[in-house]
């Protein structure tokens, strides 16, 4: 009330440039929920239920059958995991361009499940120690 | 209705066709064609969920998904 008293012009400006502001970045529909939503689409019913509860998905290398663990973000995310479970070595590698998140990772998934050989070739290989998730 | 959903940078663009309407289907072909050739890469699932890379164009897919290249991070 005492800001539209008193600023009423500029107040309201402002009340807009926030509602807007704040539709853009909680709207379902941004690049970030699209991607997510077409992650999911494409993730075997087991990687689907597994991403739920722990915000990654494992998938088997198409060449090696080694498993790989693909956690939720744009670099530095993928794991290879070795017979007893343990992170072993992190494989960095990503699409080209601006993508969101759920497009990085699918794109990452369906490389190793095709293409593993090819994958790695591009990828470079980081220690895991260096990672902050361990 | 068939799609071709290409990933960008607004999470992706979908492209609806009708693989009936030979017009539509070629317009398909050539846009397949493109993106292949810039270097996207064309992948298909079936119902089971199993992904697999197609090198050239199946009219009979449903959905076709496409990624850019991938670079080294």
């Amino acid at each position: 009330m005492f800001l539209f008293g008193r600023y009423p012009v500029e107040a309201r400006s402002l009340i807009r440039v926030v509602r807007r502001l704040s539709r853009i970045f909680s709207s379902k529909d941004n690049s970030e929920a699209r991607s997510q939503r077409l992650l999911r689409t494409w993730l075997t019913p087991e990687q689907r239920a597994q991403f739920d509860a722990k915000r990654y998905f494992d998938v088997i290398g198409c060449d090696s059958r080694k498993r790989y663990r693909i956690y939720y973000g744009t670099a530095t995310n993928v794991h290879e995991i070795d017979v007893a479970g343990r992170p072993k070595v992190g494989w960095c590698f990503v699409p080209d361009g601006y993508l969101a998140a759920g497009d990085i990772m699918l794109a990452q998934k369906i490389s190793l499940e095709t293409n593993e050989v090819g994958a790695l070739l591009i990828a470079n290989r980081f220690p895991i120690e260096l990672s902050r998730r361990y | 209705m068939a799609t071709q959903i290409v990933m960008d940078h607004t999470g992706d663009t979908r492209h609806y066709f009708d693989a009936k309407d030979a017009q539509a289907l070629a317009k398909a072909e050539e846009r397949f064609k493109e993106l292949t050739r810039d270097g996207f890469t064309a992948a298909v699932r079936n119902a089971a969920g199993d992904v697999s890379r197609v090198r050239s164009f199946d009219p009979t897919a449903e959905e076709t998904l496409f990624f850019p290249r991938l670079v080294g991070g």
